[in-house]
């Protein structure tokens, strides 16, 4: 008997593999990912830009509502493509990650640990019982005093890399020889999210405003600013920008 | 075992070693000794009316933490963070009040990030009382929690058994007599921010110099809509003297019988070589045995 | 004779000029018996980071032996060593997991972090637990143990900012040696390490042995 779709008998089981040493679920979640909007990352000199499009299906909708960049904690914020869903759900256990390091080493995850932990939640969901990939793909930037920023991306497989830049979704292959292009090695932050912009543009369906893109911000703290202060926290190092902002930067 | 993950899989306590501790301290008397914030610690409403100034909280507290009789620290901060707009004194068991603190302005944070606004004083208070009521004074931490939000400024009062308190004065602790005495006498309503200041600071004091658990320094915090003024040791009315003479040993004082020097400082020489596997000069190269070597069966030969 | 005393010895740690140093006693007792003279109660985490565990001798195994594979979890997740910040703050959520049935230990923690791009100039660093991990970090010196009231008493009088490396050995080594003379559960030997970025000097004291 074989189950609907592609992959014939293997697609069902997402636990076997196909003889061709394939696992097709996580190939399918990759499809997915592929038809999502667009996001993308590039990392900067002095900061990192995740900046992705809202696609608004319906003139109907309440675009604000609609939240595809997110703060996971001071230090790191997370942007995708795929499936909203599955986004927040792993959203929602990132958040809970960084705040049981921070309970037990009194700082937020590195970049990296945060990535690890992430990438291990989306591993499980391909091994596991009962459970199906991810339908996502991330790009998760941040700040660390240890590796300074770090933009990474994880694939619904639960495989991640460390990027200068990277393009994730329905565009991602036109977005990624768009970067290629336009990436050098000491672009400033102000560069970087103009690059961003531009490379948004290019296949961008219809009008690009304040209210159908997102954009966040990774930014280094000066040497003052990392000094703790007593009572306070320092400032922190992710964060997304306000739909003004947005607008100065698009009428730029 | 101890958690193999960046943080532990269970929340909440081990009671692992209590049987083991309940039965050593039948057998020798005692339990651990613990910090404890003996304290003052205070909060009061001011603003409005006719002050002229912008309605807030005033928080204040001593800076001494005691072990017993000892003092274990003499310039500790008790004004604890819980969100950017709310703060909370600590008094009681230090560690319960670092921690619940702590806890409680960790789940704050993730209340924030899901519902996208700051949160409420009473939130932080409601959050507060059930993890304490849930541990029934066990967990000893007796709080002030004042701050600003969407309804106003907001002062509160949380015992370790998770009873509370909404007051426009509030003072806790082990001086919280003293600091009392002073809000009765001179509080009013609509207090201008100065006035509110120098009051907390007297209501401070009067625990310090009274109160053999609180001492040092005066810290002050204030919360207005605009967010939080920290005023570390607003005060030190108890600066230590200077030493007139140094106490300094003349080097080789103490005898010692041992002595080894670790040095850190990695340093190697380095021979400039060209060509891997080549012959290198000061280096003597011997052919792998056959099935000795990582070459196994087939052993290693050398490149003339 | 509460817990805590059970076993005595007692550790004190200060703070210099770029350095550091950490100090312990060396006796192992079961309450008035002497029982070992070789009982260091000082162990190191890394180069430039160290700390004591005065208290119950069978809680100082324990503990070291969690806190060994804390820190090489740690070591191997962020291919980093750990600052004394960062360490002083694992033990602490160590202690405070066993809220209700604590070790009896009192920690001391003393160190310099590794320099890093953001940190270039770390600074040494000193830190206190209770059993049940409530973090101080004094500017000046830490003690604890069964000598605790003592080593307050000789460290205020003799502690002062900014000791050279050997002025600081000799500074906490007469504060040590004084204070546990007037213990009875402590002394029996005693090991002062000294830790300054480029190396750590260890000295094993000679002391009155009754």
């Amino acid at each position: 008997m074989s189950a609907p779709g592609g992959g014939g008998a293997y697609s069902f089981s997402l636990t076997t593999f196909s003889p061709s040493g394939k696992l097709v679920q996580i190939e399918h979640a990759l499809a997915a990912v592929a038809g999502g909007t667009t996001s993308l990352g590039i990392k900067a000199t002095n900061g990192i830009v995740l900046a992705t499009e809202k696609k608004d299906t319906s003139a109907l909708l309440d675009t604000t509502m609609i939240e595809k960049v997110a703060t996971i904690c001071p230090n790191i914020g997370f942007v995708y493509s795929g499936m909203g869903p599955d986004f927040r759900v792993l959203v929602a256990k990132a958040r809970k990650i960084a705040q049981a390091y921070w309970k037990v080493y009194g700082e937020y995850p590195p970049t990296k640990v945060l990535v690890q932990e992430v990438a291990a939640v989306m591993q499980k969901a391909t091994q596991s019982g009962g459970v199906r990939p991810y339908g996502i793909s991330l790009l998760i930037a941040g700040w660390d005093a240890h590796r300074g920023q770090s933009l990474y991306q994880v694939d619904p497989s639960g495989s991640y890399w460390a990027w200068k830049a990277s393009a994730i979704g329905k565009n991602m292959v036109n977005g990624k020889t768009f970067l290629e292009k336009r990436y050098n090695d000491d672009l400033s932050l102000e560069d970087a999210i103009h690059t961003a912009l531009l490379t948004l543009k290019e296949g961008f369906e219809g009008q690009m405003t304040a209210e159908t893109i997102e954009i966040g911000i990774v930014t280094v703290p000066t040497a003052e600013q990392q000094i703790a202060k007593s009572g306070e926290r320092p400032p922190p190092t992710f964060r997304k920008l306000t739909e003004q902002e947005v607008r100065d930067y698009l009428s730029l | 075992m101890a958690a193999t993950g960046v943080a532990p899989n269970n929340i909440g306590f081990d009671f692992s070693n209590y049987a083991r501790n309940e039965f050593l301290g039948a057998r020798l008397g005692a339990q651990a000794k613990t910090t404890s914030t003996g304290t003052t610690i205070v909060g009061l409403k001011y603003g409005g009316g006719d002050s002229g100034d912008e309605e807030g909280i005033c928080l204040g507290a001593d800076t001494r933490a005691t072990g017993g009789p000892i003092v274990a620290d003499k310039n500790c901060e008790k004004i604890h963070y819980l969100t950017p707009h709310i703060r909370c004194c600590g008094a009681g068991t230090a560690a319960d009040t670092e921690y619940v603190t702590n806890l409680i302005s960790s789940n704050l944070e993730l209340h924030s990030l899901s519902q996208g606004r700051q949160v409420r004083v009473v939130t932080a208070m409601t959050m507060l009382k059930q993890y304490l009521y849930r541990y029934q004074g066990h967990v000893g931490a007796y709080l002030v929690v004042g701050g600003v939000d969407s309804t106003g400024p907001q002062l509160f009062t949380v015992h370790a058994h998770g009873s509370t308190d909404k007051l426009p004065y509030v003072t806790m602790g082990s001086g919280s007599l003293a600091a009392m005495a002073v809000f009765e006498s001179a509080y009013k309503e609509h207090l201008t921010k100065a006035e509110a200041i120098a009051l907390v600071a007297r209501a401070i004091r009067a625990g310090v110099f009274n109160d053999l658990g609180s001492g040092s320094n005066v810290d002050v915090s204030v919360i207005t809509k605009a967010g939080t003024e920290t005023l570390r040791n607003y005060e030190t009315p108890n600066e230590r003297g200077i030493k007139s003479r140094d106490y300094k040993f003349r080097r080789g004082t103490t005898a010692w019988l041992k002595e080894n020097v670790r040095d850190l400082v990695v340093s190697e020489e380095v021979k400039v070589t060209m060509g891997a596997g080549k012959a290198q000069q000061g280096t003597t190269d011997r052919p792998v045995a056959v099935g000795a070597g990582p070459g196994g069966e087939e052993g290693m030969d050398l490149d003339a | 004779m509460s817990i805590q005393e059970y076993n005595g010895g007692s550790v004190v740690a200060m703070v210099g000029k770029d350095c550091v140093a950490i100090a312990c006693d060396l006796r192992l007792g079961n309450q008035a018996t002497g029982i070992a003279m070789n009982f260091e109660k000082v162990f190191p985490v890394n180069d430039t980071l160290y700390y004591g565990l005065p208290g119950l001798a069978t809680d100082v195994y324990t503990l070291r032996e969690q806190l060994r594979f804390r820190v090489n979890m740690y070591r191997m997740k962020e291919e980093r060593e750990i600052t004394p910040e960062t360490f002083t703050h694992l033990l602490s959520s160590t202690l405070y997991e066993k809220r209700f049935g604590p070790y009896f230990l009192e920690p001391v923690i003393a160190g310099i972090a590794p320099p890093t791009a953001a940190n270039p100039n770390p600074q040494p660093y000193v830190s206190t637990l209770d059993s049940i991990g409530c973090i101080t970090t004094p500017k000046d010196f830490a003690v604890a143990g069964t000598a605790t009231d003592k080593l307050y008493g000789a460290a205020e009088g003799l502690w002062e900012p900014d000791l050279e490396p050997e002025d600081l050995f000799e500074t906490i080594s007469q504060t040590l040696l004084n204070a546990v003379d007037r213990d009875a559960l402590s002394g029996w030997g005693a090991i002062v390490h000294v830790i300054t970025k480029d190396k750590v000097i260890t000295r094993t004291l000679r002391s009155r042995m009754d």
